[in-house]
């Protein structure tokens, strides 16, 4: 067994000031996930704790939809604060380190090295999670920038800026020290959202936060922003997950790795132009509207080569969902990928969204997305890696279950009353007979469904939580038994014959 | 603002150029040559094709009874 390479940064960098065996072995997988344990458990606890905070956050500002008064005279907790501090933490605190995370371990297996310098990880961690503590206390402050998507005041961004090019800059190390030439198409998911997110929030902050441009240019960095944070930094990641562990899970190669390539580059090539579409109807240059829309069809091609792609792959081992909490989770994502993606294309077009913009079908389409497909492929890797790191068996099967069940009938639950609430919404908007207080009080019943779904959905959390602060707590326990994924992979690796 | 406008168009233009620049590194290391040993990275010595490595805890390990690897096709183009 060979420790971590302990490098200095500047020969980091370069693979071949390193010893022959060093550079050319490929680790063992029980090395890579003993690399990963503390940095990669990190960033997986502190994102729990943020979705819990995010999720308190939702139902607060769920509930102030429909009882405006709850809360009203504590400025702090008023809803142009919980609402922002809610995206936020969601977007920020958890999505993204958890997709850290699951990036870190993702991209040490397939490059087949350990983690190096794992302290420029967990520095990256610790700068993170206090980027995200200033942001949400300047938020409740008073100090949000009113910019969709980049609520957090300019004095937390620089933080979070300098903790994830510490990522970046870690992410070139493992992919300079990469032992498996050939790249996986995770792989390339993964690079692409490592070197493009620098890229978008770097832009943005600029121009939208330290020298803002004029006028309604704002909107449109905005929206390109904004768009391109779930379609090029959590899309790829998303992707890159269930491209490994649907494989992996079933011990079956992807039905075609054509397909796949085929589907990650036409995302590279077009997901960029897609923000433009939020503006239709908007002052904006109609071309640069058009342009969007096109490019919003365009995506139908690596939404449709994906969503084939898993289909045949799980094709003959759909009977394996019942036993794989992570297949569960996976194939639950995968799904509400094609739908989200197809939802986004069918809304980019004028003549739908000149009846759903402005209205909540657009709430739902953005929790298609960001929760029924990338929230819940994270929790899947999750339920992958987490036994892997610890050496622990998950404690409780029966909470898996609470929170896939409470999880997925939630968000199913929040995703089809407040479409068809907003398509109803939108109809009556362009109605010049109907007042506008009628139309808000059309909303009301959709609105009390969508908080009832958030309370499931929340206890759905609750019970990942609770199995896993269980497995820290076993981990910090004397070790007494592998995990039973690890006999398996054991056993089979002695004598594949073996059942 | 010159300058921002240069961020503002030049983020359409290079994030789908640095897309066509890896493109072109990946086709030049032949990395669109052979799918099919691309599609098996995933496995190993240690987890090979046709090894279930998940299930619940309480669970007993579940043998894949869907297509074997060989039959299950790996495409080509």
């Amino acid at each position: 067994m060979s420790s971590t390479p302990s490098t200095s940064l500047l020969k980091a960098l370069s693979p071949s000031d390193h010893d022959e065996d060093l550079v050319q072995r490929k680790a063992l997988l029980a090395e890579i996930d003993a690399s990963c344990r503390l940095p990669v458990l990190l960033f997986f606890i502190c994102g729990t704790l943020w979705l819990l905070v995010g999720t308190l956050f939702a139902l607060i500002t769920s509930w102030k939809m429909h009882h405006p008064d709850l809360l009203g005279n504590i400025a702090w907790l008023t809803f142009g604060r919980v609402r922002p501090v809610h995206l936020n933490t969601v977007i920020f605190g958890f999505a993204s380190e958890v997709a850290i995370g699951v990036s870190l371990w993702l991209m040490c297996r397939l490059c087949r090295v350990t983690l190096m310098h794992k302290w420029i990880i967990i520095m990256a961690a610790v700068f993170w999670n206090v980027g995200v503590v200033v942001g949400v206390l300047g938020i409740l402050a008073g100090d949000n920038t009113g910019i969709e998507w980049l609520e957090f005041p300019p004095y937390a961004s620089p933080i979070l800026f300098f903790s994830y090019a510490l990522i970046a800059v870690w992410g070139i190390i493992t992919f300079r020290f990469r032992r498996e030439k050939h790249l996986y198409v995770s792989q390339w998911y993964l690079l692409a959202a490592l070197l493009w997110f620098p890229w978008l929030y770097s832009s943005a902050n600029i121009m939208l936060i330290m020298d803002p441009v004029r006028g309604t240019v704002q909107s449109a960095v905005n929206w390109w922003f904004a768009h391109n944070v779930l379609g090029l930094w959590f899309t790829p990641i998303g992707l890159a997950a269930i491209y490994y562990f649907i494989p992996k899970v079933t011990g079956k190669p992807i039905h075609s790795y054509y397909l796949s390539a085929l589907g990650f580059w036409s995302l590279a090539l077009f997901y960029n132009w897609n923000g433009g579409h939020h503006l239709v109807g908007g002052p904006m240059p109609a071309w640069l509207v058009t342009v969007s829309i096109v490019a919003s069809v365009m995506m139908t091609i690596p939404v449709v080569t994906v969503g084939i792609n898993h289909h045949l792959t799980m094709k003959g081992s759909f009977h394996m969902l019942r036993h794989s909490p992570t297949l569960r989770f996976m194939v639950f994502g995968g799904m509400n990928y094609t739908v989200a993606s197809l939802h986004g294309v069918l809304s980019a077009l004028r003549s739908v969204s000149e009846v759903t913009h402005f209205t909540h079908h657009t709430i739902s389409h953005a929790h298609t997305g960001m929760y029924a497909f990338f929230t819940m492929v994270m929790f899947g890797s999750m339920y992958y890696i987490i036994p892997r790191l610890t050496l622990r068996e998950w404690p409780s099967a029966m909470l898996i279950r609470v929170h896939f069940w409470f999880t997925a009938l939630g968000i199913i639950l929040y995703m089809g009353p407040l479409t068809l609430g907003g398509i109803l919404q939108g109809y009556a908007m362009l109605n010049p007979d109907v007042p506008f207080l009628d139309v808000v009080k059309l909303t009301v019943p959709y609105l009390k469904i969508r908080t009832v779904a958030g309370i499931i959905i929340a206890i759905g959390h609750t019970a990942f939580f609770i199995n896993l602060t269980w497995i820290i707590l076993r981990q910090l326990q004397p070790y007494r038994q592998p995990t039973r994924m690890i006999i398996a992979a054991t056993r089979n690796a002695i004598n594949p014959a073996l059942p | 603002m010159i300058l921002l406008w240069i961020l503002f168009l030049g983020g359409f233009v290079v994030l789908p150029g640095s897309a066509l620049l890896a493109m072109r590194w990946a086709i030049r290391n032949g990395e669109f040559r052979d799918f099919k040993k691309a599609s098996l990275l995933v496995f190993d010595e240690e987890e090979p094709v046709g090894l279930v490595t998940d299930s619940f805890p309480t669970g007993k390990i579940v043998l894949n009874t869907g297509p074997s690897p060989a039959t299950h096709g790996v495409s080509q183009p």
